[in-house]
């Protein structure tokens, strides 16, 4: 990330953390809808496959393979299915936990925001769209006797200003393992 | 310890899928025999590149050399046995081992040793020529597709396929320039690896009620047991498969287009295939599905709904069930897409794998939780005291609930309806290997 982070103080940065712990907060009570409505019209959902290569490769994620690669139509439809009584992987629930930090918040440059152009004038604090950093820790524990998951990856958002705040609308996710230890990705980082 | 006959005929006993001695027999018997798939060319197209895949325990560098030839070669130095490529891809002309600086070009051959001279006294204390990287005993490819065997003398990779050829030719040749990987996405689960290998193989009896949530989502209209069952299931040779029946009365062209194809890949396809290939789409009305390659490579060609409008896009995985122990199992899971495609239908594709399979696939999620608990049952001591059963298609006369198919276009034999002739073929396979007669 170019530039330097927001002051912990800075009330946009408050603000961008806030959401990220309101939304860990809607994922671990498995509030999908209201974890859907979080996002935007045009969000993008990004977990490219982490691999390993040799110091100086250039590369450790591959280009065109990734975990996740969503648009809202098809989270919707993850969300839905969900909600069927059919989701077997899922039922009974796993136990979630999703750890939130390192969180550093960017200004984003005049013109990167994405399609959302400029957020309307007068809005609280959400008039501007944030380059939002964070470290996320998922423990997964699933049934009563199997050994917990866990998920550790950076992500990096785009939030976007809007009249109801601020909304997701671009995440990367970079997981840090190479072959992920979790039975499915039936759930979301 | 085992009545193989009895797993010939589907009386399984419970404790195979997480059984130690059993999977030690595996590891010498069947892993130790058999042709196992590793890699496909695509992933390695310039001189090079390089993956770096498993055979259970046994680590092997796939390379293209610089004259282009593709090698499979053990990854451990020849000196004192470290790891010679610690990566999982990449391109090298050399691999240098970090321990004491061994290098080989990456056709294998050994090529630099230091202090040669000093250490050794030179050829005539260590001759370099003629040492290399130690190869898979055999190598062969078929459409792309690498396998090896650590058996260094097993029957010719095409006379292994035999009749299974013609179903891998579905996925693997749509046209003469056949497909592209993507991936894999690997990830580990807590499941013994034969159940995936099961499952592909015919279990078409799990989609209308495991995967009951896709259909209901609208995302995959065809698991339907009203559907599923009109399938037909085919084995031949190591391999044996499922598939969709399609509407009456399509032409080949109408078929394929029904599944999502665009026009132009289906002239290619229509040129590329077999007269016998056309008439089981046209004149038999099937399209092939989920399939498995004996011992632990699967197949799976799925057409669901990629956006609201919903438009109809097919996609082509293949996918590994690499052996960690009897209770885990590494999957390895491919995109793959005609190289010809056209770059639009390749993105539509790529989205409707991520939706259905792979470590987030809405399918493969239902799979899994299945998989886990499974193993989990099968290791302790009631397992041992239970037959499964997997008798589903015969009578207790072991004869056909229903002849097989007459007329059908594709080679080996065929069933319509529900089941486990495939797994039946798959097992009894199992067990010529864990008896120590490998095919």
């Amino acid at each position: 990330m170019s530039g330097r982070p927001l002051p912990y103080s800075d009330p946009r940065h408050q603000e961008a953390h806030q959401f990220l712990v309101e939304e860990a907060a809607l994922l671990d009570a498995a509030d999908y809808d209201g974890w859907l409505g979080l996002l935007t019209d045009d969000v993008e959902y990004l977990m490219p496959v982490r691999v390993t290569t040799a110091r100086g490769a250039g590369f450790d994620s591959l280009a065109d393979m990734a975990h996740f690669d969503e648009n809202l139509y098809s989270l919707r439809k993850r969300v839905q299915r969900f909600a069927t009584e059919h989701a077997w992987t899922e039922d009974p629930p796993s136990r979630t936990r999703h750890f939130v930090s390192n969180v550093r918040t960017f200004e984003v440059a005049e013109g990167a925001g994405g399609a959302g152009g400029r957020p309307p004038a007068g809005n609280a604090a959400a008039d501007q769209d944030l380059l939002v950093e964070s470290a996320v820790l998922l423990f997964r524990s699933r049934g009563d006797t199997r050994e917990a998951d866990l998920v550790s990856a950076g992500r990096t958002d785009l939030l976007r200003a809007t009249q109801d705040g601020l909304r997701l609308a671009r995440r990367e996710i970079t997981v840090d393992e190479s072959v992920l230890r979790t039975q499915n990705l039936a759930v979301f980082l | 310890m085992i009545d193989f006959d009895e797993v010939r005929q589907g009386f399984v006993p419970a404790h195979i899928y997480n059984d130690a001695e059993i999977f030690a027999l595996e590891r010498d018997r069947l892993f130790g025999q058999a042709w196992v798939f590793l890699a496909h060319e695509s992933e390695i197209p310039a001189p090079g590149d390089y993956v770096v895949r498993r055979v259970l325990a046994d680590s092997f560098i796939v390379a293209r050399d610089e004259q282009g030839t593709v090698r499979v070669m053990f990854n451990m130095c020849l000196h004192k046995g470290m790891q010679v490529c610690r990566a999982e891809l990449g391109n090298a002309s050399h691999f240098r081992c970090p321990y004491h600086a061994w290098t080989y070009r990456n056709d294998g051959r050994l090529v630099g040793l230091p202090f040669h001279e000093e250490a050794y006294g030179g050829e005539d204390g260590f001759a370099r020529p003629g040492q290399s990287l130690l190869p898979a005993p055999a190598m062969d490819t078929c459409n792309g597709l690498i396998f090896i065997s650590l058996r260094p003398d097993p029957p010719a990779l095409l006379d292994w396929l035999g009749e299974f050829a013609f179903y891998l030719n579905f996925y693997t040749r749509q046209s003469p320039g056949g497909i592209e990987l993507r991936g894999p996405q690997r990830w580990r689960i807590k499941a013994n690896w034969k159940i995936g290998a099961e499952n592909f193989a015919g279990d078409s009896y799990h989609t209308p009620h495991t995967h009951a949530s896709v259909v209901e989502i609208g995302l995959f209209r065809e698991p339907k047991a009203s559907k599923r069952k009109e399938g037909a299931l085919y084995l031949a040779g190591p391999g044996s498969g499922t598939t969709y029946k399609l509407p009456p009365g399509g032409t080949f062209e109408g078929q394929l287009a029904y599944v999502g194809y665009p026009d132009s890949m289906i002239e290619v396809m229509a040129q590329t295939w077999t007269d016998g290939q056309r008439r089981l789409v046209e004149q038999d009305g099937f399209m092939v599905s989920a399939a498995t390659l004996f011992p632990n490579l699967s197949l799976v060609h799925n057409w669901p709904v990629i956006d609201e409008t919903g438009k109809v896009v097919p996609f082509i995985s293949l996918r590994q069930w690499q052996p960690v122990s009897e209770r885990e199992t590494e999957v390895l899971s491919w995109f793959a897409v005609d190289a010809g495609a056209p770059e639009e239908f390749k993105r539509q594709s790529y989205q409707a794998y991520l939706m259905c399979f792979g470590s987030s696939g809405m399918f493969e999620q239902d799979d899994v939780e299945n998989w886990v608990s499974i193993t989990d049952m099968a290791g302790g001591s009631m397992a041992r005291r239970l037959r499964l059963n997997s008798r589903m298609g015969l009578t207790s006369d072991d004869k056909p609930i229903k002849p097989p198919l007459a007329g059908f276009s594709g080679p080996g034999t065929a069933y319509q309806g529900f089941g486990e002739f495939n797994q039946r073929h798959w097992l009894s396979r199992w067990a010529d290997y864990l008896e120590g007669n490998p095919r």
